[in-house]
């Protein structure tokens, strides 16, 4: 069983075509979630920590946007607001609505009805979301039966046929084994079948791909949006890696601080950016379009969300940053694309050039 | 699984070895067996002393008298004491005794303790963690004689002294209350009015139920009777489904009630034809009980069925076991009559010569293990509930506990199935650890209460540097305590399956 | 911490830094823990008090009686401690049936507790962090011997081995005592210690070290125990705590301290008797063994707080 149960990743997929947003059907004008001004507040001994400071984004049926952002700008925390998975000291604003219904004011029975079964989530790390002592086929089972009572027997024929949608090969026997029988890439091939068993209307995948191998990175991203034909879903896939986003999200929001920074479809994101730290994103990405120049990773730190400076929270780390971005934080506003905004004073800056990641460049590096 | 089993006692045996060289070159090193004999002045003292000499062999070197002993074991011969007593006569009557205080306090500590810790972790930073975590502290930094010498001197001596008139005092009532009150309102979240709330109603129940015991004289002649019986039973069967299936869908609610209402008829009858049973007949019945609960369960939990055996079994267990403790209650007032009014023991572990029937016996041994037993529970109880409290805390942090809850699992479900296996894991480790030190707590608490057990037997043997004595008190401690070290690692197992046993 | 690996004289200063800063956190968090704080002081208070009021060596107390001299007992024996107005009278704890002065005699029960426990504490630690580091970093035979040797203690029971221990020294005074019990207590500590070991062997600091050539003796003390200590100085705080309470154990069964010497078990095994007719006679070294147990519990709390905050952070 074990020798079955090993093989590596790379060699059951095999015979994988990769599938890309284009392959399959496109959002309809059908609003599924809209969050609207989300903030989260947690009181500490130290102060009250501001994670997440007025989110809003849409998304439509099959939609997929994609959130991203450097570690701590928020992502997790405002996609576990709509899941209600917060921790109870949360403080909790704004507005999160499922088909119009706001899940913060619903009871939390009515909440959990959602959670799971209309609303799904895929976690970041899947050595560790999948319990240790239970057979993957009794935790998705589980997931149908939290929502429906019916034979464990059909449960786990759902489940089963879930395996085969993700491209666990003998799936039947694997519903027996182990979490720990599985290697990383199968673990979060099962973890999207778990999101997916309910036929959910909305996915938020938290990083399913950051702590895993590089070689098995395309295929479950691959995976989900196959999966997510399949069922009809909605995505959000949330990344700290803009590369991740490419041809796999029909728009991005990109967050920092806590805040939107910018937001549009993906195509401006990669060509016109409005913001300079997403600008500062796309020049630390590897090899996009190959400029020939080196790696530049932003430099500095993300600001403390304890004691947050006045004016634009990038102002520290900015390079087109003067009077005015230290005094008054800029709002999110429309810039020159349709439905394309962006928090930063100086937007028409990044307009003006033909390569936005210039601003980023070491002084050295632009006079050769 | 056999073959582990095997493995680990062949290795069990070895170290057990070893040990009994390390414990009788000690003991055998420890003084002058002959010290008393020098002092006296009488006339046979040379005699005594050659006598004694030639029973213990002290003409050989130790390591020879080791292996004499060694060789007499191997053959089944624990040997004889200095006094030329057999020590397998001493041990036959001294093993029980001690065996079931030794068990019954590490299973009521690790009931209690792994309880307390577990709702102590899910209600971090209340008023009832930070209680528990202070008692905790000062069991821990309590002397275990200590605390037996004022168990033995006011608990049971205050507490005979009032059973002749059992009427409890106002101020004690107001008292518990309160503290009933207080711990409720403790383990309630939610708005300040919902905690005052809960210590209102805890604190009038427990007013009530006291006063009520106070002014029926409840302890002069105590029992639950059948109404009791089923109330308890019918709660115990309304919470059990809460707690291990929900109470979302009926089946396992209908199998939990028909159980507790059995249960409840039964208990009208049981007394009747339970006159004089033994342990073997009871457990007979329990077993019997247990299959007609599952299948209740069965028949009754539709799609829930696994959760509709949960439920119905535990309750048919605890309904049989309060119609036990109901037998027995009832038996109390004659028990005490014939104790002359003083029930609670304070010396040995059963009253010498007692005859009667089985509840008369069952509370003899019951009264004089209560006192011991509490005392030794400290020693552990403080350690379940810390550990388990980490545990607990732990485990509510890991990731897959998230998981769970993103499915739209119950909390119910997410804790009692995914937290609560997982958080036992680490238990199981401490299990071995606290079991020899609750053996040589046993020591202690003999040692006050006066038992003639096996901690008797070890401390005159080591006082006397007789080795015998000392050994066999080894020999079965440290039997038990690898018995439990592995029944420890096949629990481990059990719970992980990432562990073989192999 | 990777900073050993280029120059060893920078490497030090580095590991100054790093270390200062990181003491002053556990200093700052242990100071800010008020159980601990407050265990603290009792625990000073109840030394200073101990050893300056009888006297200890070649020390004279302030305190009017020394715990051979009889007496007559006055008024029963009565403690004559009042709280409210505070005075100590003339006998503060009582007197015993032959008029000792039951003062005199905890005070001085509670310096050879103390001195008992302390010693355990230390003998166990250095044996435990010794024999711990080398199996651990060394592992082969070693290890096998430490490994071995917790296999068997294991299976005895602390108490069992401990009163054997007992009645073999305790003829010899508190010293002898308090070393051999620490000797037989050491491999729960030693243990813990390995376990540390292991995992810190295997991390880049250590194998950077080793890289470089430095001796295992060198990685060891400079690089190793250093990030072990946390752990080992809460283990020998609680070492203390439990080697007070089986001092007073053993004493009370008989096989700890040996009269003349005279501990606080012991004194409560000595005047069970009299718990009907004269109960402060087993109130007094009851209370402070609990006081002494309880403070040192708290300070290892607070050190366990101090070096290890993670139990009580909020989850990010
Ligand atoms: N329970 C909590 N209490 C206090 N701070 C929190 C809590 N959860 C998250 N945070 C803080 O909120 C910020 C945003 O976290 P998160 O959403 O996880 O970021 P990411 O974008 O990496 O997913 C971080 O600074 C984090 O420390
Ligand atoms: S507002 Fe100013 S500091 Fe902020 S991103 Fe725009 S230019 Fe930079
Ligand atoms: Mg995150």
């Amino acid at each position: 069983m074990s020798e079955i149960l090993n093989s590596h990743d790379g060699v059951v997929e095999d015979t994988h075509v990769a599938v890309r947003l284009e392959d399959v059907r496109p959002p309809s004008d059908e609003e599924i979630l809209r969050v609207e001004n989300l903030t989260v507040e947690f009181p500490t001994d130290d102060g009250i920590v501001h994670a997440v400071r007025g989110v809003s984004y849409t998304l439509h049926e099959r939609e997929v946007l994609g959130i991203v952002g450097e570690s701590g700008s928020g992502k997790s925390v405002s996609s576990m607001a709509v899941m209600g998975l917060l921790p109870r000291n949360a403080r909790i604003h704004g507005k999160i609505l499922y088909r119009g219904d706001d899940i913060l004011k619903m009871s939390p029975r009515r909440q959990r009805d959602l959670r799971g079964k209309k609303i799904a989530m895929v976690f970041q790390d899947p050595m560790t979301a999948l319990n240790p002592v239970y057979t993957v086929g009794d935790q998705l089972a589980e997931a149908v039966l939290a929502h429906e009572l019916m034979p464990r027997k059909d449960a786990l024929a759902r489940a089963k046929e879930m395996l085969d949608l993700v491209g666990i090969p003998q799936a039947e026997a694997r519903l027996r084994a182990y979490p720990h029988e599985f290697s990383g890439g199968m673990r979060q091939r099962a973890m999207i079948a778990m999101a997916v068993i309910n036929n959910p209307d909305v996915i938020i995948a938290d990083e399913p791909t950051t702590a895993l191998d590089v070689t098995v990175q395309a295929q479950i991203l691959e995976k989900l949006i196959e999966v997510k034909d399949a069922v009809n879903a909605a995505i959000v896939l949330i990344t700290h890696d803009l590369g991740v986003i490419a041809g796999m999200a029909h728009k991005v929001l990109v967050m920092y601080a806590g805040k939107p920074v910018e937001v549009t479809d993906t195509d401006s994101i990669f060509y016109r950016p409005r913001m300079p730290y997403t600008a500062g994103l796309l020049g630390s990405m590897p090899a996009l379009e190959t400029t020939g120049h080196r790696l530049r990773p932003i430099k500095g730190a993300p600001p403390s969300l304890i004691n947050l400076p006045p004016g634009c929270p990038f102002s520290p780390r900015c390079p087109l940053a003067d009077e005015v971005c230290v005094t008054r934080e800029p709002e999110l506003m429309l810039t020159d694309g349709l439905e394309h905004r962006a928090a930063c004073h100086h937007w028409e800056k990044m307009a003006s050039v033909e390569d936005p990641t210039v601003f980023f460049r070491a002084e050295s590096e632009i006079k050769g | 699984m056999i073959a582990f089993i095997a493995r680990r006692l062949g290795i069990s045996v070895f170290v057990l070895l070893a040990a009994t060289i390390i414990i009788y070159v000690m003991t055998a090193l420890s003084g002058d067996p002959l010290a008393d004999l020098r002092q006296e002045q009488g006339p046979d003292r040379e005699e005594k002393m050659r006598v004694r000499s030639e029973r213990m062999n002290l003409d050989v070197p130790i390591p020879v008298r080791y292996l004499q002993w060694l060789g007499g074991l191997l053959s089944g011969d624990l040997g004889v004491n200095r006094e030329g007593q057999s020590v397998a006569i001493i041990l036959g009557n001294a093993l029980s005794a001690t065996l079931q205080l030794v068990v019954a306090a590490t299973v009521m500590a690790m009931l209690i303790g792994i309880t307390v810790g577990i709702i102590s972790a899910l209600r971090q930073y209340s008023g009832f963690d930070y209680t528990v975590t202070f008692m905790a502290f000062i069991a821990f930094s309590l002397p275990l004689f200590w605390l037996a010498v004022m168990l033995k001197q006011y608990i049971a001596i205050e507490f005979n002294t009032w059973l002749r008139d059992p009427v409890i005092d106002p101020p004690v009532i107001v008292v518990v209350s309160l503290i009933s009150g207080l711990t409720w309102g403790a383990l309630t979240v939610g708005t300040q009015k919902a905690r005052l709330t809960s210590f209102a109603i805890g604190a009038a129940v427990a007013a009530v139920f006291l006063t009520f015991l106070s002014a029926t004289r409840w302890f002069a002649d105590p029992g639950l009777g059948t109404v009791v019986i089923g109330l308890l039973a019918f709660g115990t069967a309304v919470g059990v489904t809460a707690l291990f299936a929900g109470l979302q869908y009926r089946g396992p609610l209908y199998a939990a009630l028909a159980a507790a209402g059995v249960g409840t008829a039964l208990s009208a009858v049981m007394p009747g034809l339970l006159v004089d049973p033994t342990w073997l007949e009871l457990f007979g019945l329990l077993l019997l009980t247990v299959a007609v609960c599952v299948g209740l369960g069965y028949a009754l939990g539709g799609l829930q069925r696994r959760q509709a055996v949960t439920a119905s079994v535990l309750t048919g267990v605890v309904t049989a076991g309060l119609i036990f403790m109901d037998a027995l209650l009832n038996a109390f007032s004659a028990y005490s009559r014939r104790m002359r009014g003083r029930p609670i023991a304070t010396i040995g572990s059963n009253t010498p010569n007692f005859r009667g029937d089985f509840w008369q016996l069952t509370l003899d041994s019951a009264t004089h293990l209560l006192l011991p037993t509490m005392a030794l529970i400290l020693i552990s109880l403080a350690t379940y509930t810390r550990y388990s409290r980490a545990s607990m805390l732990e485990v509510m942090n890991q990731d897959y506990v998230r998981t769970a809850r993103a499915k739209g699992l119950p909390e119910r479900t997410v804790i009692v199935k995914h937290a609560f296996r997982n958080g036992m894991i680490p238990i199981t480790t401490l299990i071995a650890f606290d079991f020899a030190g609750v053996i040589g707590g046993a020591v202690v608490t003999e040692s006050v209460f006066g038992w003639k057990g096996m901690g008797n037997m070890f401390l005159e043997g080591l006082r006397t540097v007789d080795p015998a004595p000392v050994m066999a008190f080894f020999i079965v401690t440290g039997g038990a305590i690898v018995i439990c070290n592995m029944l420890a690692d096949i629990l481990y197992a059990y719970l992980d399956p990432r562990i073989r046993l192999s | 911490m990777t900073l050993s690996v280029s120059a060893p004289s920078g490497d030090a200063q580095g590991m100054t830094i790093v270390a200062r800063t990181q003491g002053q956190l556990v200093r700052r968090r242990f100071f800010q823990h008020k159980a601990a704080m407050a265990g603290l002081t009792v625990l000073l208070a109840i030394v200073v008090l101990a050893f300056t009021s009888v006297g200890f060596g070649p020390f004279d107390g302030w305190w009017k009686y020394n715990w051979t001299q009889t007496g007559t007992v006055v008024n029963g024996g009565q403690p004559t401690l009042t709280l409210w107005p505070f005075s100590l009278g003339e006998h503060p704890f009582g007197q015993d049936n032959v008029g000792k002065d039951y003062f005199a005699l905890v005070m001085r029960g509670a310096q050879q507790s103390l001195l008992v426990a302390f010693l355990v504490g230390i003998v166990a630690t250095t044996v435990g962090t010794l024999v711990g580091s080398l199996s651990g970093y060394f592992r082969k035979w070693t290890e096998a011997v430490l490994m071995r040797w917790t296999d068997v203690m294991i299976t005895i029971p602390v108490l069992l081995i401990a009163a054997i221990v007992g009645r073999m020294a305790g003829g010899s005074g508190i010293i002898v005592l308090g070393l051999a019990l620490g000797l037989v207590i050491w491999p729960q500590l030693g243990r813990l210690v390995r376990g540390e070991v292991l995992s810190l062997r295997e991390r880049e600091f250590v194998e950077a070290a080793r890289a470089i050539g430095t001796r295992p003796r060198r990685i060891i003390f400079k690089h190793i125990l250093p990030n072990t200590l946390g752990i080992i100085i809460v283990s020998a705080t609680l070492t203390i705590a439990n080697a007070i309470l089986l001092e007073s154990a053993l004493s009370f069964l008989g096989v700890g301290v040996q009269p003349p010497d005279i501990s606080l078990g012991q004194l409560i095994s000595f005047y069970q008797g009299a718990m009907l007719t004269r109960p402060w006679l087993f109130w007094w070294p009851g209370v402070f063994i609990i006081a002494i147990a309880l403070s040192i519990n708290f300070i290892g709390d607070g050190l366990r707080d101090a070096f290890d905050p993670r139990q009580n952070r909020v989850r990010a």
